[in-house]
């Protein structure tokens, strides 16, 4: 466990490197990694589902990353796209595509959902946290506020 | 006070780098309608896409103002980004004239990528083959994607440089990554060719696009959001398809 710890903070910097994020926030992109793949590994044991922990993960990485983002000024996506990075669906979606590949259709059907699920998780625990960071500056009102 | 036309520059050369450095629209449209009140115009009206950006005001006693600047390129680099950010923020809070925001936004936006391009291509290695390892992967194939992801990233930004169609970069790459994999795998070097291919082409992952996707669609700007997800979506295809070519030529 420790040296899946210590590797994902090394490739969670890769990645950090990859989109060129500032070199102030790199390190600490890294340990965002790291607590989201803790997370990610810790969640099922205690009896979540690989979907649900998924979302929790991605949620709590993008919370530590607003909260940074608001302290150093820095765009939140710098801390928050090389720490979701480890909860991306890659086995899933290739295993899909291997799936369509060899013809079987309703295996790679299957894994497909599972992909896009995982997919929305992540996406689901973003946007959470967007809302709650948003709160107070609505955006899209069906109805005027009253004035 | 700047003059209109010195602060309508400004205004889109920090949106134009902001935009093609992969920063989010709703982010965009805020900071050049931040910067254009700051200098004290009247109705500000800015209106940002994936490719193009529309900014108009009103100076005092005179017309409105209306320029668009058209964005081409889409590359990643979210340092600029933050360092646009910075620059416009403290012009809005007048710590810097408008002569030093421009010359400072001219310097960002000739500067060279953050990080030297073989430092990219090492890190993309060094990030694809330990996920190969986190993926369920076993610690014999470090090495062989270590290779692999190499190969795939340089292949990536070599094409780009030559041929202007989009995804075909993503294609290649990511069919010579999976076929010298499998070459490697068959060759006796690592032990779990699924993992081996996975962490080849994770660094492909248009990471940046997907996430500014959702970002415009959860702020509203619509448009934004459906052809940047469309853009992550093809680019993804273009990574299967690569491997999947890859998978059917040495099946």
């Amino acid at each position: 466990m420790l040296l899946e710890l210590l590797l994902c903070f090394i490739a969670t910097v890769g990645f950090g490197v990859i989109f060129s994020v500032p070199k102030r926030a790199l390190l600490l992109a890294g340990l965002i990694g790291v607590l989201t793949w803790f997370n990610y590994h810790t969640l099922p044991i205690f009896g979540v589902n690989t979907v649900m922990a998924t979302a929790i993960s991605s949620f709590f990485a993008a919370l530590v990353a607003h909260l940074l983002a608001r302290k150093m000024r820095l765009p939140a996506t710098t801390f928050a796209l090389p720490g979701v990075i480890p909860l991306l669906p890659g086995g899933q979606a290739y295993s899909t595509m291997r799936s369509f590949v060899e013809g079987a259709y309703i295996q790679g059907l299957a894994t497909g959902v599972e992909t896009l699920l995982q997919a929305g998780a992540i996406a689901g625990g973003l946007v959470f946290v967007i809302a709650l960071f948003s709160f107070g500056k609505g955006i899209g009102h069906r109805y005027e506020p009253s004035r | 006070m700047a003059k209109a036309n010195q602060v309508m520059d400004i205004c889109l050369l920090a949106g134009e780098i902001m935009l093609t450095y992969g920063a989010e629209t709703y982010r965009v449209e805020d900071t050049l309608e931040r910067m254009a009140k700051s200098a004290n115009f009247s109705n500000v009206h800015c209106f940002a896409t994936a490719t193009g950006i529309f900014l108009s005001f009103e100076a005092e006693g005179k017309d409105d103002q209306m320029q668009m600047v058209r964005i081409d390129d889409r590359l990643q680099d979210l340092n600029k980004v933050a360092e646009v950010n910075q620059i416009s923020r403290e012009f809005v809070t007048g710590y810097i004239s408008a002569d030093e925001a421009q010359s400072q936004l001219q310097k960002v936006s000739v500067a060279p990528i953050h990080y030297p391009l073989w430092f990219i291509h090492l890190s993309a290695a060094v990030a694809g083959s330990i996920f190969s390892y986190l993926f369920g992967g076993s610690l014999a194939d470090l090495l062989p994607v270590f290779f692999t992801a190499l190969i795939a990233s340089m292949t990536m930004v070599q094409i780009e440089k030559y041929l202007k169609v989009r995804f075909f970069a993503e294609f290649t790459a990511s069919f010579l990554g999976g076929f010298s994999a499998i070459i490697l795998y068959t060759l006796g070097l690592g032990l779990n060719v699924d993992q081996m291919i996975i962490g080849t082409v994770m660094p492909l992952v248009p990471g940046v696009t997907l996430t500014n996707a959702l970002r415009d669609l959860m702020s509203g700007d619509l448009i934004a959001g459906t052809s940047r997800g469309a853009e992550a979506l093809l680019t993804s295809l273009a990574i299967a398809s690569g491997i999947a070519l890859a998978l059917t030529l040495t099946l």
